[in-house]
C-alpha cells in the first residue's frame, strides 16, 4: 500500500532527505559541494531571517502581501539556499534571472506581489536597476554577501541584509503548509506582451513529483544534471526530484554550460534532462560520438518537439541510457505525458520525423477536441486537453485568461487546460503524436516563445502598427531565433533591433529586423507568414 | 590575420550577438560570461565563427570551459597555435 503523500509539500522530500542522511551531498554548484545537512542550515537560516524581517499579520491582506519569496539570481549556493528558504518558510518562490532584461524583471517583481527577495552576487549587480521605482519596504537578503553597507546606502527606502544578519538556523520552526497553497510562481511569454505568472500549487507538484520518483527508481547514488534556468519550470524537476530521493543535482556554472559534454563525463551525471535542442546543440559540436557518455542511465527530454534523428544520434552516445520524451506546458505542471524510445518499435511511431508524445500520466486525463470543445474521434487530430492532479489553479491575479484557458467543455463535470496544441491519438493503443501548435506560440531552443509578444514590442519601439516575428532559422524542434519584418519607410532597424535586445530576454531577441516593402497577405487578407520564412529561406 | 585583427573579430561578434554597448567589452580581460554577453545558446555559431577565423575546426574535447571567460582567454585558447596568430607575433 502507498504512504498517503497528499499532506507533502514541494519542500518535504528534501527535509526527508536531510533526516535521513545529512551528509550526502544535495547539491554540486559552481565547484562547492554542499551536504544535505548544510543546506538544511542554510536555508533554515534565510527562513528565520524572512520571518523576523518580514513578518506578516494574521490580519494581511493575502492581495496585498501575497505568500511569496522571491528569488533573484542564478547558478550559485545562495539562490539554491533562498528557494528552499522561501520554502521553509512556507511561502512559494518565484524566480527572477539576472539573464533577463531589468525592466523584465521589475515588471515580474512588481506584478508578483512579492515583498522579500533573496538574492546572489549576480542579481545583486543589477539590484538598483531593478528597483528602480518599486515602492519602498522591500526585504533584501542577501545571505552570501559579507558587507552590504554600500548597497543599503543606495537603496535606504529598502532593508538590505547580508551574511552577518543571518538568524540562526535553530530560529527555523516548521510551520503547515496548505497543499493548496502555491509552490511556485512562474512567469512565461504572453501574447499580449506581457508575461503570464503560472500559479503551481503544492498538490500539483507533489503528484508530478510522485509519478517521477516511482517511475524512475532514484536512487541517493544518481546525480541530476541541471541544464535549465530556474525560470524554466523543467528546472523543478532536477532539483526536487534528485532531493526528493535523497541524490545529487549537479549545477553547471556558465562556462560548464558552453561545453555539456565534459560536464556530464566530469561532474559524472547519470540522469539527464534538458530540452532537445540542448542535444541538437551537441550534435552539431561533434559532442555525440558514440559511447561518449557510458555513466547515463536515464536521458529525459522535454520542452519541444524531439526529432527522431537527435535520439538516434543519443541513443549510441549513451548506449546506457533509457530515453524518453516527455511533453507538458507549465500549466500542467512540468510535464503530463512520456514516451519511452525503443530502438526497434519507436522509428515507425515518428510522424514528421518526430518522436511521439506518448501517454498521460497516471491519474492524468486527456480529451483530444473540435473547435467546439467536441471530442474528435479516434486517429482523428485536434486539441489536446488534460486534467488531472497536476492542473494548475490559473494565472496568477488574471481571471479573464484564466477562464480562457481553463474550461469545461460539454458534457464534463472537470476543468481541463487548454494546451493549444495539436495532438492526434492513434488508434489500437498507438502513441499520441504532437503536431504543432495551434496559434502563434513557437519554441525558441526550447524556450516557449509568443510570437505576439515579440511583435508587440516590435510595434512599440518601432512606433508602427504591424510588426511580424517568424521563427528563423527553423530547426526541426522549433527555431534558433526569430527574425521581425517590418514594412514602414523611414524605420532605422538597427535601432530597433538594439531597443529588442534589451528589452527581451535573449531568446526572444530577434537575430534580425528586416524591411519589407509590404507584407505578402494570404488568401484571408492576413499577413503570410509563410511566404516570409520562405523570403528567409530564399536569402539564405 | 593577425591577432590584434582575431581579438577585434572576437569583439565585434560577441558585441553584435549580444547587443552590448562596446564600453561593456572595452578590455580583453573584461568577462565576458559572467556578464551575460555570451551564452550557451551562443554556442555553436560561436565555434563556427571561430573556426572559420582558424580556418580550421576545433578539437571540443581538447578545451576547457575557461576558454571562455574573456577574450583573453579565447585567444589563448584558440589561436596561439595559430601559423598566422604566430607569424604576426614574432
Amino acid at each position: 500500500m502507498r504512504p498517503d503523500r497528499s499532506a507533502r509539500s514541494l519542500r518535504s522530500g528534501f527535509l526527508e532527505s536531510a533526516r535521513r542522511d545529512p551528509a550526502a551531498i544535495a547539491v554540486e554548484v559552481a565547484g562547492q559541494a554542499l551536504s544535505y545537512g548544510e543546506l538544511f542550515e542554510r536555508a533554515a537560516s534565510v527562513a528565520a531571517t524572512l520571518v523576523r524581517h518580514d513578518a506578516r499579520k494574521p490580519d494581511d491582506d493575502p492581495t496585498e502581501r501575497p505568500p511569496l519569496t522571491a528569488v533573484f539570481g542564478q547558478r550559485s549556493t545562495a539562490v539554491v539556499a533562498g528557494i528552499l528558504g522561501a520554502l521553509l518558510r512556507g511561502d512559494g518562490y518565484v524566480p527572477l534571472n539576472p539573464g533577463f532584461p531589468t525592466d523584465r524583471t521589475r515588471s515580474m517583481l512588481q506584478r508578483s506581489g512579492c515583498r522579500a527577495v533573496v538574492v546572489d552576487e549576480q542579481g545583486a549587480k543589477q539590484l538598483r536597476e531593478v528597483l528602480d521605482g518599486m515602492p519602498p519596504g522591500l526585504v533584501l537578503l542577501l545571505p552570501d554577501a559579507e558587507d552590504v553597507s554600500e548597497l543599503a546606502s543606495d537603496l535606504p527606502t529598502h532593508v538590505v541584509l547580508g551574511a552577518r544578519d543571518l538568524e540562526p538556523s535553530a530560529d527555523w520552526t516548521p510551520g503547515p503548509v496548505d497543499p493548496d497553497a502555491i509552490a511556485y510562481l512562474l512567469f512565461t511569454s504572453g501574447s499580449t506582451g506581457q508575461p503570464k505568472g503560472v500559479m503551481v500549487a503544492h498538490r500539483n507538484v507533489n503528484a508530478f513529483l510522485t509519478a517521477m520518483a516511482e517511475r524512475y527508481a532514484v536512487r541517493p547514488e544518481d546525480r541530476f544534471s541541471q541544464t535549465f534556468e530556474l525560470t524554466f519550470d523543467l528546472s523543478v524537476f532536477d532539483l526536487f526530484l534528485a532531493w526528493e530521493c535523497g541524490a545529487r543535482v549537479c549545477i553547471p556554472t556558465q562556462a560548464q554550460k558552453m561545453l555539456p559534454a565534459k560536464y556530464v563525463q566530469e561532474s559524472g551525471i547519470t540522469i539527464w534532462f534538458s530540452v532537445p535542442s540542448t542535444a541538437v546543440l551537441m550534435s552539431r559540436l561533434r559532442m555525440l560520438k558514440p559511447g561518449s557518455y557510458p555513466g547515463l542511465r536515464l536521458s529525459l527530454f522535454c520542452g519541444e518537439a524531439l526529432p527522431a534523428e537527435i535520439v538516434e544520434r543519443w541513443a549510441e552516445a549513451a548506449p546506457a541510457a533509457t530515453i524518453e520524451n516527455l511533453y507538458g506546458p507549465t500549466e500542467l505542471t512540468i510535464a503530463c505525458t512520456l514516451y519511452r524510445w525503443d530502438p526497434a518499435r519507436s522509428p515507425s511511431e515518428c510522424e514528421l520525423g518526430l518522436v511521439p508524445i506518448g501517454e498521460p500520466y497516471p491519474g492524468m486525463d486527456v480529451l483530444v477536441v473540435d473547435e467546439s470543445l467536441a471530442p474528435v474521434a479516434e486517429g482523428e487530430t485536434g486539441e489536446l486537453l488534460m486534467t488531472g492532479p497536476q492542473l494548475t489553479p490559473g494565472y496568477w491575479r488574471d481571471p479573464e485568461r484564466t477562464a480562457r484557458a481553463y474550461v469545461r467543455p460539454p458534457g464534463e463535470a472537470r476543468i481541463f487546460y487548454r494546451t493549444g496544441d495539436r495532438v492526434r491519438r492513434g488508434s489500437a493503443g498507438a502513441p499520441m503524436v504532437y503536431l504543432g501548435r495551434l496559434d502563434n506560440q513557437i519554441k525558441v531552443q526550447g524556450y516557449r516563445v509568443e510570437l505576439g509578444e515579440i511583435e508587440a514590442a516590435a510595434r512599440e519601439e518601432a512606433g508602427v502598427e504591424v510588426a511580424i516575428a517568424v521563427g528563423w532559422p527553423l530547426t526541426p524542434a522549433g527555431a534558433d531565433s526569430t527574425v521581425v519584418f517590418l514594412s514602414d519607410a523611414g524605420i532605422d532597424v538597427a535601432d530597433v533591433q538594439k531597443a529588442l535586445k534589451a528589452r527581451l530576454p535573449a531568446y526572444m531577441a530577434p537575430r534580425e529586423v528586416r524591411h519589407v516593402d509590404r507584407f505578402p497577405l494570404n488568401s484571408n487578407g492576413k499577413v503570410d507568414r509563410k511566404a516570409l520564412v520562405a523570403l528567409l529561406e530564399a536569402k539564405g | 590575420m593577425d591577432e590584434k585583427k582575431i581579438r577585434e573579430e572576437l569583439r565585434i561578434w560577441i558585441l553584435e550577438r549580444s547587443g552590448a554597448t562596446p564600453d561593456r567589452l572595452a578590455r580583453d580581460d573584461q568577462p565576458i560570461l559572467d556578464e551575460g554577453l555570451l551564452t550557451s545558446l551562443d554556442v555553436v555559431e560561436f565555434i563556427l565563427f571561430i573556426e572559420s577565423l582558424r580556418d580550421e575546426e576545433v578539437d571540443i574535447e581538447a578545451i576547457e570551459p575557461e576558454v571562455f571567460n574573456s577574450i583573453d582567454t579565447l585567444v589563448e585558447a584558440f589561436f596561439a597555435d595559430s601559423p598566422t596568430a604566430c607569424e604576426a607575433r614574432s
